[in-house]
């Protein structure tokens, strides 16, 4: 009884799950899971805070720096 | 992507003084024809716009043909480019005639090193990028 069981189950489950056709993948995804696996978070070090806390303070001391500064960007 | 490491390195260095032009271009204009703001625009503006982009590309080409050989981060690189800027752009200024305002003739001395920090953060953050982008660091 319990096999006649199991096989009707699996019957059932054969006809309402679809067969799967086309299973290759459409594209390489390696090459992304080497970019995702290489890209690192940028992390700003502490001695770049400084220095931009100190251009703040200089550009803000000397404003006449910015048009040159501007003139050569 | 192999082919062309030179242009693309040149390509990613023109990007932030291109991009820095429109911005300066933009508030000069209004300084200039809305609030009539003495500043010879039209004498000035060949040295930010012609000069300065294609050293910065050129500059990165360097950057990346002698990347292998002196191993100089590129923040450094970088920082050193004001060194040849700052001069090329007086001299500019000498042969085009053109009066520096005494605010900024006042500032110059102190230029050298806010220009030498703006580039060094510019270019280890932003064109370092640019680099990964296109591949080329």
């Amino acid at each position: 009884m319990n096999e006649q069981n199991d096989k009707e189950i699996q019957e059932l489950l054969k006809r309402s799950i679809a067969p799967i056709v086309d299973t290759e993948l459409r594209r390489d995804l390696w090459p992304e899971m080497l970019k995702k696996l290489s890209h690192q978070p940028v992390r700003v070090p502490w001695f770049d805070w400084a220095l931009v806390a100190i251009l703040s303070g200089l550009l803000i001391v000397f404003p006449g720096v910015i048009p040159a500064l501007l003139y050569h960007l | 992507m192999k082919q062309h490491t030179y242009l693309r390195a040149y390509m990613a260095g023109i990007v932030v003084p291109t991009i820095f032009l429109l911005v300066v271009m933009t508030s000069y204009c209004v300084l200039r024809y809305v609030y009539n703001f003495p500043v010879p625009v039209e004498r000035i503006i060949v040295f930010p716009m012609a000069v300065v982009p294609n050293l910065w590309g050129l500059w990165n080409m360097l950057f990346v043909a002698l990347r292998s050989r002196w191993h100089l981060s590129i923040g450094l690189h970088g920082a050193l480019l004001p060194i040849l800027l700052g001069p090329f752009g007086m001299v500019m200024l000498g042969i085009l005639n053109v009066s520096v305002p005494d605010l900024v003739a006042h500032a110059l001395p102190i230029a050298a090193p806010i220009a030498l920090i703006a580039y060094y953060l510019a270019w280890k953050y932003v064109v370092a990028f640019l680099n990964q982008v296109v591949e080329v660091a």
